[in-house]
């Protein structure tokens, strides 16, 4: 479906000088600064993934989805989805992909949703069967029904995007992308937008490719998850694959009877420590869990115990700091 | 061309929704209406014979600059300036429609309701101040014409000033200039024959005189024959010629977006 190989692409920047007398000399002569928003990317992704893209911001996730959607030209490099070079058929290529923008929306502002639906219904040239059958979808996964007479401007947050969902779909595109579009949603709609996303990539076979932010997205809707930062793809494999790469490290609480001095555990750094509790971070494949805890429990008397496996959350998070256990790899 | 019909269509869900904002907007129109109507009277009584037309044609050429004032409710420009600077032209540029058309079938709905709202204040103006119909079909549809055609080139003069703003980002500061430029050298108060020699000159070579001047003068019965013939083809020169401009200046402000991320 997506095919993307070496793709950079970089910023011609004006570089601003500072002060008034900096801004002045600015106007007359310019220095451009280069900065390398996408570097080197290759991936490629099947018809019917659900794919969750991932990175701290200004990784790189919008710029790379803009080249996708063909609204932005690569500076060097290959993109291909379903065949099309994006940027050289736009027209053709917008026609077989739907995109969601959290941060925007593609409805008119002052008119009721459906008013929107029925231009874009004829922007896209949707046959009237198709389209009713998409509204009746649309109503009975999303409640469309419920705001379809709403201006834009008047809608919830998370009605308006529902609204900019049903939109990008109402063309059935086999392939959508989703540009953190559960941003600011509360917990209820998130939800249900979660439970949306996955029945799409399931019962119509929509390719999905869903930027955010939000781990619990990511583990409740993805299957395979790429993570891009500072123009790289750092990690690209499936959510177990990722788990038991860089989930080796496990930490133990300790809650003991009486406060206690701090110490460290053989194989065991102490990494908090909170009255008369402690965690023990460790690596499973060096110590295991049984030894530490007999350790420490012939030392000191214990009350209770737990053993945390680290959210994927935290995971990605070192990833981002460039501080894995192992070196980067491409899993897959 | 179903698709104009319906951004039309999406253009009258606007009326309701500016409902207040409409009326507040004919009865503006009926006062700046009788403004002029009056400003003329008084002009006439001092000077009957100076002003090349009689008093009755004189009085609906201004009170009709007034209703086309309505031409001007749409302004793609800022719908253009607003969308780059939000970001959300890339919406835009991921439908598959031209944007040049999908700007000119929005700003074609938002027109037509502009028009259809000034047609009671003309109406009232019709049996109040004696504005007077076009002398026969032949003029009336030579203005209807000559109407869209003025339309069309306002259109492209206003979406060039929008793609302006994909480099510039804002054009409010322009914007206020642009429209005083509109408003003068387009003849829309002081019909273009009452200029002094020098700007007269200026006005004639300008493409602003095809938005309201031309269309106005064929209503009232001044251009007549061969002379609203040609004032037509001028307006049709000038329209092609737009349309080439905006469709290369629209292709570099495409390139600066999709080369430069905007």
């Amino acid at each position: 479906m997506i095919q993307v190989k070496h793709l950079t692409k970089d910023y011609q920047r004006v570089k601003r000088r500072e002060g008034f007398l900096g801004s002045v000399r600015t106007l007359f002569s310019a220095d451009y600064q280069t900065t390398r928003a996408v570097d080197d990317i290759s991936f490629e992704i099947k018809e019917g993934e659900l794919v969750g893209y991932i990175g701290p911001n200004g990784a790189g996730k919008s710029t790379s989805i803009k080249m996708l959607c063909g609204i932005l030209v690569p500076t060097s490099g290959d993109v291909k989805v379903n065949g099309l070079i994006p940027h050289k058929n736009r027209m053709e290529n917008t026609r077989q992909i739907g995109a969601v923008f959290g941060q925007k929306t593609q409805l008119w502002w002052d008119v009721p949703v459906i008013e929107s639906l029925k231009l874009f219904r004829d922007i896209y040239k949707v046959p009237e069967a198709q389209y009713k059958r998409n509204l009746n979808l649309f109503n009975e996964l999303l409640d469309l029904n419920e705001f379809q007479n709403t201006p834009v401007r008047q809608l919830s947050l998370g009605q308006r995007l529902r609204a900019d969902m049903a939109a990008a779909l109402l063309h059935n595109p086999r392939l959508l992308f989703l540009d953190e579009p559960m941003i600011g949603v509360d917990v209820v709609a998130k939800e249900r937008l979660r439970t949306f996303i996955k029945e799409i990539n399931r019962d119509q076979k929509v390719t999905i490719l869903l930027t955010t932010h939000d781990m619990t997205d990511i583990e409740k809707v993805c299957s395979r998850i790429m993570i891009i930062d500072h123009g790289r793809i750092v990690y690209d494999g499936s959510l177990e694959q990722i788990r038991a790469e860089y989930g080796k490290q496990r930490k133990l609480v300790v809650e003991f009877e009486e406060e206690t001095e701090d110490f460290s555990a053989p194989h065991a750094a102490l990494v908090k420590s909170e009255g008369r509790k402690k965690w023990f971070a460790f690596n499973r494949f060096e110590t295991s869990p049984s030894t530490l805890i007999a350790d420490i429990s012939s030392r000191f008397s214990i009350i209770d115990l737990a053993v945390e496996e680290p959210e994927i959350e935290e995971i990605v998070r070192t990833i981002y700091r460039g501080k894995s256990e192992s070196p980067v790899m491409e899993a897959k | 061309m179903k698709i104009f019909w319906s951004f039309i269509r999406q253009s009258f869900q606007l009326v309701s929704i500016y409902r207040f904002n409409f009326f507040a907007q004919i009865f503006l129109i009926l006062l700046r209406m009788y403004a002029i109507y009056w400003v003329w009277r008084i002009l006439y009584t001092q000077k009957p014979g100076a002003f090349g037309v009689d008093l009755n044609q004189m009085v609906t050429y201004g009170v009709m600059g007034m209703a086309l004032e309505m031409f001007m409710w749409s302004r793609p420009q800022n719908y253009i300036s607003r969308q780059v600077k939000s970001g959300a032209i890339d919406t835009d540029l991921m439908k598959p429609m031209d944007f040049h058309l999908q700007m000119l079938a929005r700003s074609t709905g938002e027109t037509m309701i502009g028009i259809l709202l000034a047609l009671p204040a003309l109406v009232l103006a019709y049996f109040l101040l004696g504005v007077s119909l076009p002398h026969g079909i032949g003029t009336g549809l030579l203005f209807i014409l000559s109407l869209a055609l003025g339309f069309l080139v306002l259109f492209h003069l206003n979406f060039l000033l929008g793609a302006l703003s994909v480099v510039t980002l804002d054009i409010r500061h322009i914007s206020w200039a642009y429209y005083s430029l509109v408003r003068f050298f387009g003849g829309q108060m002081v019909p273009l024959w009452l200029f002094p020699t020098f700007l007269a000159v200026f006005a004639q070579a300008l493409p602003f005189q095809a938005t309201y001047f031309i269309p106005m003068s064929i209503y009232i019965g001044k251009l007549t024959g061969t002379e609203a013939l040609q004032a037509l083809e001028f307006q049709l020169i000038w329209l092609v010629a737009l349309v080439l401009i905006s469709r290369l200046t629209w292709n570099w402000a495409d390139h600066h977006l999709v080369v430069q991320g905007g």
